[in-house]
């Protein structure tokens, strides 16, 4: 009587760890999960798109580089107030560019290569245009795009 | 309260009949029983399949532009993200191993023998699904190595007499590996495969239940003898509770595997550079790809591919009649363990060959 | 007779070409006139007539290989008389902008300036003139990849004599600039990488004009692409010390055909360093130097330490975009110092240095943000593991508890 009042007792026990290390197996299940699911700061992959500062920061005649995915970009604003965005990378051997409001030009330090406004390549080694990005301004935000 | 619960859903649901059913069924217990573990541990697998592969759905996009970007925000950015994605990639890896040594042991044990033959027929379907999952699902993070692999594995149809072209077109979405295969194969991945497999799976569960665990030969000759030789225990508590363990185990190993092995992300896709160099499969199709190495250019006028892809397609054809070919003969039951084996070293051979000659 | 009527003597003589190679063995003539089938000056309507008189040239012979009629007409004319002949159309802008309205006009003009064209004009028969590198029959644009003045056949081409130790000895010169180019970093951007924006012989020599830069001037070559360390070195001290010394700007570290990648250790005054060509230890200049090696030196291997724990990352499976993204604005920098490096002074070059540094140690820092990542991952998991493995020893305790079936 008393060994079965024993092993009404183990058994209990034994269902309570189940119990208790069960609950810990679902929830080291569930926490993961439930933090997967809650979207994180940064929504969306900048593959196609990506912010590029305020437009206000951006004067007349000056130019920022910013990066869009793992290359850089950057985003001029030319002495007629347009907004024009190429890909920062040089067409001659992969330096990142900078624009010379000097000369009104995107330049290239390595090489002095030159590109125009629209990132044509005008002068120097570089033997290829810079990519074009299309740019849109809201609230203040400059956002590039990826042209498909 | 929880009993006024469940007569409220019990007048409305059979689920007294379902638990009694289950409290009545009964799973043989003998020597080789630990193998009755594999198809379970399959179904496990599947089910952790479908919920990492949800998850992954949450955040992947299905086109060339953006695929890649997508894991990789996966792994980086989203919470525990690294772990949704290796697991999928390990269970997957763990599915297929399951599989073959579910296939293997019914193969062994001659439980395709009647009245199971649907069962195994079912079975073999599910295989070869599983399989194009395996196919199809590994393109997705199109990466370097995964677009030349499926570019490969697809050349492979094209060996096919007269209907090669079209199957190599059917699987591409055009004449070349583009983003057109990725989403046609996405489309497969998620949705056409998952409802035919879920259906068979159905249908294979239905037959199992029916026909309950079969008993291999060999132990029902030493029943007639000796009555220690198979037992019966219930379903509920002692199978599924054992089930259970297996289940979890699988699951620390998953964790386990994906923490210490996680899958990488390689580079982009480049459908204009040349294959980087060691491109291979899966390891579960690498015997298949020795196997065409290894064929000579002809045999007796013949293309050598060629004979090797209908050699497969007859093995699979084979596999898929069994139960409608093999004698129940105690030398028929013999002649299909041997064909077991010889399958199986082979595959393994193979398999061991391709690993040894990849190794740098 | 020069323009009028041509085209149509151009068909007559063509004709004729084409009948006598039928009639004839092959001979020089006939590989001539079969090269001219190729050649630009066909397309502009010039047959043979309009270089070769159709007399016999005063006091020479003729090449001809037969008595045939017209054959001997076709002369070689003599070597000194080359480039005043394609000057006649060359050096005439109204009949050449007929055909190009860009083209330029001066060619001959250089040439006369030109060693070659001084030497020529001397009576010296085996220097170069027009025909030795356009070819005399079959002259293609210069942007036809054939032509051999094309940029990537240019220094074949100018190397058939100044590669050549037995004819360059005749000028007391030596024949080694091709060969020292050819191992150059230029040719290996211009042969191995295709990058047409690398100098060959006639960047810095200058083609018609070919002529060795002065001292003073071959810096302004350099300057047109590498404008970012002329500008530096000229604002620098060295430039007036240069100057003074009669030294040519670039050559003095970089040298002229050989140009190699330059490394950090060249800026040392230890014995054989390019900088110890002039300087010593004791002084402050070679006190900079040791400086700016320093932080060069630091700066480089903070890069390799960074992008070695960035691959062990890599490797473990961890994610390192933005180590990688700083690792490249770290490099950049190591870039722009190394040409800072020619302003010869500590201040400039440091800030920039430190920058890179700064970038390069961030780079670090996000590697090692991701290797603790990964400890954090694996104590999850061993905490998961722990849950896991209490619960299966739980169930398998339940397991062995269940009552023994059958009963």
């Amino acid at each position: 009587m008393a060994s079965s009042e024993n092993a009404d007792g183990r058994r209990s026990v034994l269902n309570w760890l189940l119990g208790l290390w069960g609950g810990g197996v679902l929830g080291s299940i569930c926490y993961p999960v439930a933090r997967y699911l809650s979207p994180p700061d940064i929504p969306e992959a900048a593959t196609l798109s990506v912010s590029a500062g305020s437009a206000r920061a951006l004067v007349v005649n000056s130019g920022r580089v910013v990066p869009f995915g793992s290359r850089p970009a950057i985003v001029i604003r030319t002495p007629d107030g347009e907004l024009r965005a190429f890909s920062a990378t040089c067409t001659h051997l992969d330096c990142t560019v900078q624009y010379r409001p000097d000369l009104e030009r995107i330049w290239c330090a390595c090489h002095n290569g030159q590109y125009d406004l629209n990132g044509r390549n005008v002068a120097g080694p570089p033997p290829r245009p810079l990519d074009p990005y299309d740019v849109n301004v809201k609230d203040d935000e400059i956002t590039l795009t990826r042209r498909a | 309260m929880s009993a006024r619960f469940r007569s409220w859903l019990e007048e409305r649901l059979p689920l007294s009949d379902m638990v009694d059913a289950l409290r009545h069924k009964t799973v043989p217990h003998h020597r080789y029983s630990i193998w009755y573990y594999f198809g379970g541990m399959t179904l496990f697998l599947f089910g952790i399949q479908v919920g990492s592969g949800a998850l992954l759905l949450l955040y992947y996009r299905p086109s060339a532009a953006e695929a890649y970007e997508s894991v990789q925000f996966i792994v980086t950015r989203v919470p525990f993200g690294w772990l949704v994605r290796s697991i999928h990639a390990w269970s997957a890896n763990l599915m297929v191993a399951s599989a073959f040594a579910h296939l293997f042991s019914v193969l062994f044990l001659h439980a395709y023998r009647r009245p199971r033959e649907l069962t195994w027929v079912t079975g073999i379907i599910l295989l070869l699904l599983t399989l194009a999952f395996g196919f199809t699902g590994y393109l997705l993070p199109w990466n370097d190595v995964s677009f030349f692999a499926t570019r490969v594995g697809t050349d492979i149809a094209a060996t096919v007499p007269v209907i090669g072209r079209g199957i190599v077109r059917f699987l591409r979405g055009g004449n070349d590996v583009s983003g057109a295969t990725l989403t046609r194969l996405f489309g497969f991945h998620v949705a056409i495969l998952p409802a035919i497999a879920t259906a068979l799976i159905g249908l294979h569960l239905l037959l199992i239940q029916r026909h309950g665990m079969s008993v291999p030969p060999s132990i029902e000759r030493r029943a007639a003898t000796d009555p220690d030789a198979v037992r019966s225990i219930p379903f509920l508590p002692h199978f599924v509770l054992r089930d259970l363990f297996a289940w979890t185990a699988a699951l620390a190993m998953l964790a386990a595997l994906a923490t210490f092995y996680p899958s990488e992300l390689g580079t982009k896709a480049d459908p204009f550079a040349a294959a980087p160099a060691g491109i291979r499969p899966e390891w579960y199709f690498l015997w298949t790809f020795e196997t065409l190495k290894h064929v000579p250019p002809t045999l007796a006028g013949i293309n050598g591919e060629f004979l090797a892809v209908i050699a497969m397609g007859v093995g699979a054809g084979g596999a898929l009649v069994l139960p409608f070919v093999a004698r129940s003969t105690h030398r028929g039951r013999r002649l299909v363990v041997w064909v077991g084996v010889a399958s199986l070293t082979f595959m393994s051979v193979m398999t061991a060959l391709a690993l040894a000659g990849a190794a740098p | 007779m020069r323009r009028a009527g041509r085209a149509s003597l151009a068909g007559v003589a063509i004709a004729f070409a084409l009948v006598s190679v039928s009639v004839r063995a092959q001979g020089p003539v006939d590989a001539a006139i079969a090269a001219f089938r190729d050649d630009v000056h066909v397309a502009a309507g010039l047959a043979c007539t309009t270089c070769h008189s159709s007399k016999p040239p005063a006091g020479r012979g003729g090449t001809s290989s037969s008595t045939a009629g017209g054959a001997e007409a076709y002369s070689a004319p003599p070597r000194t008389a080359i480039a005043p002949l394609c000057a006649t159309c060359h050096s005439d802008a109204t009949y050449m902008r007929r055909f190009d309205p860009q083209v330029r006009v001066d060619q001959f003009l250089q040439y006369q300036a030109s060693t070659h064209g001084k030497r020529m004009a001397a009576g010296e028969t085996r220097v170069a003139t027009c025909t030795d590198c356009h070819q005399a029959h079959g002259v293609k644009r210069v942007n036809d990849a054939r032509s051999p003045v094309a940029p990537l056949n240019v220094t074949r081409t100018c190397g058939r004599c100044h590669g050549d130790p037995a004819r360059m000895t005749m000028f007391g010169r030596e024949a080694t600039a091709p060969a020292d180019w050819s191992a150059s970093v230029h040719a290996a951007a211009l042969l191995k990488r295709g990058d047409t924006s690398a100098p060959t012989c006639a960047a810095c020599h200058g083609s018609h004009g070919a002529t060795p830069p002065g001292v003073a001037s071959v810096a302004n070559v350099c300057a047109q692409c590498h404008l970012r360390e002329a500008e530096l070195f000229r604002a620098s001290p060295k430039k007036d010390i240069f100057d003074a010394i009669g030294q040519a700007e670039c050559l003095a570290c970089h040298g002229n055909h050989h140009i190699e990648s330059p490394t950090d250790d060249w800026v040392s005054v230890t014995e054989g360093m390019v900088c110890a060509q002039c300087h010593d230890d004791s002084s402050d200049s070679g006190k900079t130097i040791r400086e700016v090696r320093l932080e060069l030196d630091r700066l480089s291997t903070a890069l390799s330490d960074a992008d070695a724990l960035l691959t062990r990352a890599e490797r473990a499976g961890m994610p390192v975009d933005e180590g990688r993204l700083m690792l490249r604005d770290a490099r950049e920098h190591q870039v722009q110092s190394r040409a800072l490096v020619h302003a010869f002074a500590l201040a400039p070059f440091s800030t920039t240095a430190a920058e890179g540094l700064a970038s390069a140690r961030g780079a670090h820092e996000a590697a090692e943000a991701a290797m603790r990542e990964l400890q954090t991952r694996r104590r999850g998991l061993a905490a998961a593991t722990f849950l896991i493995l209490a619960f299966l020893a739980a169930l398998g305790l339940k397991i062995r508890r269940l009552p023994p079936p059958g009963a």
